[in-house]
């Protein structure tokens, strides 16, 4: 049973983080100027930090949530938020019972939820579905450091090597290793091996990255990469693709008017968390 | 670039140098970067896999692998190392497992980057154990007592006067303690402090050849003391600057609370003032952000016509952030490392 459980369950987690790393993404948001994007996003993770009316955050949660919806963003992450945000609220809420609190603190909680719960949405919807390359290009416009796509790139060419590699160093360490004859109290044996096995894997594994690198860095440098990357031919060169058209301004404008909708229906209907 | 990666490598002790090592080509840096970079984002993949286990209020999960940055810190230079492990979490983990979280994950970073450059800088000697241990624990001492402080500051702005709100802080300190001192023993203990004493020892003298670099060494400590203290200026402006934007928006959304009862029969008044103040604010914050934009075109477009005129262009720095901190080297010093380093070549593996 174990030998089964163990074989598919590695494997399986192996091809289930590829897929969500290279699985093509689409939605309303994907086909977008990330620049674009990145503002529409910034818009949703400023505005619920200005208001106090949970009339104003729930409107605002209903289009983050609508947005996700139209970005085809993934059971798993979403199931993942979903049960995040309901199982940490279930504490504070019990710690604020166990503390004495009353209507207020739930009320309270709630406006605090609403504002955290909608700056996750609308990351998730802006995020999730916009090819990483694609988003790093943006932050490049935006004059994000020139390491950060560097780092996208490279990374998302060397994840399957590096996580191929890892596999077969622990597969070599199960393999050298006697098998446990007591798992112990709970299994804490295994536990302890599984960790130890863990920690001692990244030795060569580090000896191997850093050969890697520095083939990787000597043939970037041979090319004048680090310049490339500073100057500013390079990067208009790099940028020279992102091109906003009336969808984009579309977006933004259409955006405003749903957060000046969603202040308008507060101030008609105003719900006020925290003491009055 | 001006020098090859193995112009300056292996300046052994006989150039008379006063302190420190020997200067890190640009080349070195990148190599130093990256490798933290993927090895902490690997290490990040491997942590979320790892499931975690859920007793009562309290989660027993492992963090990240603190140990990684840590023996990467320990090794090489530490601030090049702190540059690349938060990076490596956001995009191997965050970037393209699709979970990136917009300003979320700035703030990660800073935590992160100050927790693992201070935690190098402690170390001097890599083959000391208690070194290790006490860096081990720093690394997540400093970025969870950080995210504790921007969680507690997050529900103290997001919430209408969260302190006279019955229960919320006693709770909120409660659970935000409890998730330190778990964090602290998993993470820092198990995955950081005793892991890090076990590797950095073993793979020190072994790891630094194949980047060609010397290993640290203990009799020539890194120039850290002016080094370290550019930087950090830099960073408590920062942090104090973000300190003060938080306060002083909590006082904003305070004083609309006083101002409040006055103004509640005539509707749109307080619509108007937020409205209003929302403007102001991203007013303000456009105007600057184009003054800056502007300002650094400018610069740029000096700098591209600078570089033809430019006989020997000096190590370009690989993020701006390291720009400042960082002494240029004169002509004078790379025509020095250049011949040092063609004396030895001969000595690489």
């Amino acid at each position: 049973m174990r030998k089964e459980r163990d074989g598919i369950s590695v494997e399986w987690v192996k091809l289930e983080l590829l897929r969500t790393a290279y699985a093509t993404r689409g939605g309303m948001l994907a086909a977008r100027d990330p620049r674009f994007v990145i503002g529409w996003y910034l818009i949703f993770a400023v505005v619920p930090w200005f208001t106090h009316n949970i009339t104003v955050l729930a409107a605002l949660f209903t289009v983050c949530a609508a947005a996700v919806v139209l970005s085809r963003v993934g059971p798993l992450i979403l199931g993942l938020f979903v049960i995040g945000f309901v199982v940490e609220s279930l504490y504070v809420l019990f710690a604020a019972w166990f503390f004495g609190g009353d209507l207020t603190t739930v009320l309270a909680l709630v406006e605090l939820t609403l504002k955290l719960a909608t700056i996750s949405l609308a990351s998730m919807a802006a995020f999730v579905s916009l090819d990483p390359e694609k988003l790093s290009d943006g932050l490049l416009s935006l004059h994000a450091p020139a390491m950060l796509s560097f780092g996208v790139s490279y990374g998302y060419r060397m994840l399957p090597v590096l996580m191929e590699e890892f596999h077969t160093v622990v597969d070599g360490h199960r393999l050298r290793a006697a098998p446990l004859t007591d798992k112990g109290f709970l299994g804490w044996r295994a536990v302890v091996r599984t960790a130890t096995t863990l920690v001692q894997a990244f030795y060569p594994l580090m000896l191997n990255t850093a050969k890697r690198t520095r083939t990787t860095v000597e043939a970037l440098e041979t090319k004048g990469f680090t310049y490339a990357a500073e100057h500013p031919d390079g990067r208009r060169i790099r940028l020279a693709h992102l091109r906003a058209d009336r969808w984009d301004h579309l977006l933004i404008i259409g955006t405003l008017l749903l957060v000046a909708a969603s202040f308008a229906l507060g101030q008609a209907y105003p719900l006020h968390g925290g003491v009055r | 670039m001006a020098d090859s990666p193995r112009s300056s490598e292996h300046l052994s002790s006989d150039v008379t140098r006063r302190s420190g090592p020997p200067e890190l080509t640009s080349a070195q840096k990148l190599m130093v970067f990256v490798l933290s970079m993927t090895l902490f984002g690997l290490a990040n993949i491997v942590t979320e896999v790892i499931p975690d286990l859920q007793v009562g209020p309290v989660t027993l999960k492992v963090s990240y692998l603190a140990f990684v940055p840590v023996v990467i810190a320990a090794l090489f230079h530490p601030l090049y190392a702190a540059l690349g492990a938060p990076l490596g979490e956001i995009v191997f983990v965050d970037l393209l497992m699709g979970d990136f979280s917009g300003i979320g994950e700035l703030e990660g970073y800073l935590q992160m980057f100050l927790g693992i450059y201070v935690a190098g800088c402690l170390v001097r000697n890599p083959r000391s154990r208690a070194q290790l241990f006490a860096a081990g624990l720093t690394v997540v001492v400093i970025d969870k007592m950080l995210s504790a402080i921007v969680d507690i500051a997050k529900v103290w702005v997001g919430v209408d006067d969260a302190e006279f709100v019955p229960g919320l802080p006693q709770s909120i300190l409660l659970l935000e303690g409890i998730g330190f001192a778990v964090a602290l023993l998993i993470s820092g203990l198990l995955f950081g402090a005793l892991p890090a004493m076990a590797l950095a020892p073993r793979l020190y003298g072994k790891i630094e050849p194949l980047l060609g670099m010397a290993p640290r060494d203990p009799r020539h400590p890194l120039p850290l003391a002016e080094r370290g203290t550019g930087a950090f200026i830099l960073l408590a402006l920062f942090l104090s600057f973000v300190a003060m934007i938080a306060a002083f928006t909590s006082d904003i959304f305070g004083n609309f609370g006083v101002w409040e009862p006055d103004f509640i029969e005539q509707y749109g008044a307080r619509f108007l003032w937020i409205g209003v103040s929302a403007a102001l604010i991203v007013l303000v914050a456009a105007v600057v952000t184009v003054r800056f934009v502007a300002a650094s075109r400018r610069g740029r477009a000096a700098q591209g016509r600078d570089t033809g005129t430019r006989s020997t262009a000096p190590e370009a720095p690989e993020t701006p952030d390291t720009r400042a901190p960082e002494p240029r080297k004169t002509g004078a010093q790379n025509a020095g490392t250049r011949n040092a380093g063609t004396r030895n070549t001969g000595e690489r593996e």
